[in-house]
């Protein structure tokens, strides 16, 4: 029995690493698009935040988020359903705005198909685990 | 959920931070649960009865809200 539901897996530069891997792929997709100024941008802004993140652990907060604790844990579950619904919200919004402008409606039906079916996959997987 | 965390803590001496730390939790996760904003998961509830050497029904009293 552990109390510590994610702390042992996270590790203090799993968040670094992950903001300056952001940062790379972001430079790169600039960079293809022969967009120099933006791709050195937004690496910097990533490496900030990474570095934010790397030298921060003096602040609870950023300590919480590189090793989460199981109330933090469900302070990010309930974060990222509100994040997910105001997603949802936009999308259809905006394809209904396209229908109603003789659009297809695309690329929000897509974008709002890849959300209905990884829902329901999800659904039926955690039914499945539980 | 009502508990007794605050006074059981108290009566060892025990700071929130120290007390977070010897069950691999934060200070704001302890602060949460003895302000009772936060109802920790089973196992965190055993862990803390357990370190007070009590059980989880003393430590936490379901009233009448919860249900």
């Amino acid at each position: 029995m552990s109390t510590a539901t994610t702390s042992s897996r996270a590790r203090w530069w799993h968040l670094p690493a992950f903001s300056l891997f952001l940062g790379a792929v972001m430079f790169a997709a600039a960079w293809i698009g022969d967009d120099l100024r933006a791709a050195i941008f937004s690496f910097l802004v990533m490496a900030a935040v990474a570095a934010l993140f790397a030298l921060g652990g003096r602040f609870e907060t950023i300590r919480l988020m590189r090793q989460p604790d199981e109330r933090w844990s469900a302070i990010d579950l309930r974060a990222t359903a509100i994040s997910g619904m105001s997603v949802v919200t936009v999308v259809i919004g905006a394809f209904v705005v396209e229908l109603a402008r003789g659009q297809d409606g695309q690329p929000w039906s897509l974008i709002g198909a890849v959300g209905g079916v990884s829902y329901i996959v999800a659904i039926a997987f955690l039914r499945w685990r539980s | 959920m009502e508990n007794e965390v605050r006074a059981l803590r108290a009566e060892r001496g025990l700071s929130q931070q120290q007390l977070g730390e010897a069950l691999s939790v934060s200070r704001q996760t302890i602060n949460s649960i003895e302000t009772e904003r936060y109802t920790p998961s089973l196992p965190l509830a055993i862990a803390l009865a357990r370190f007070f050497g009590s059980t989880v029904e003393e430590v936490f009293h379901v009233n009448s809200n919860d249900q």
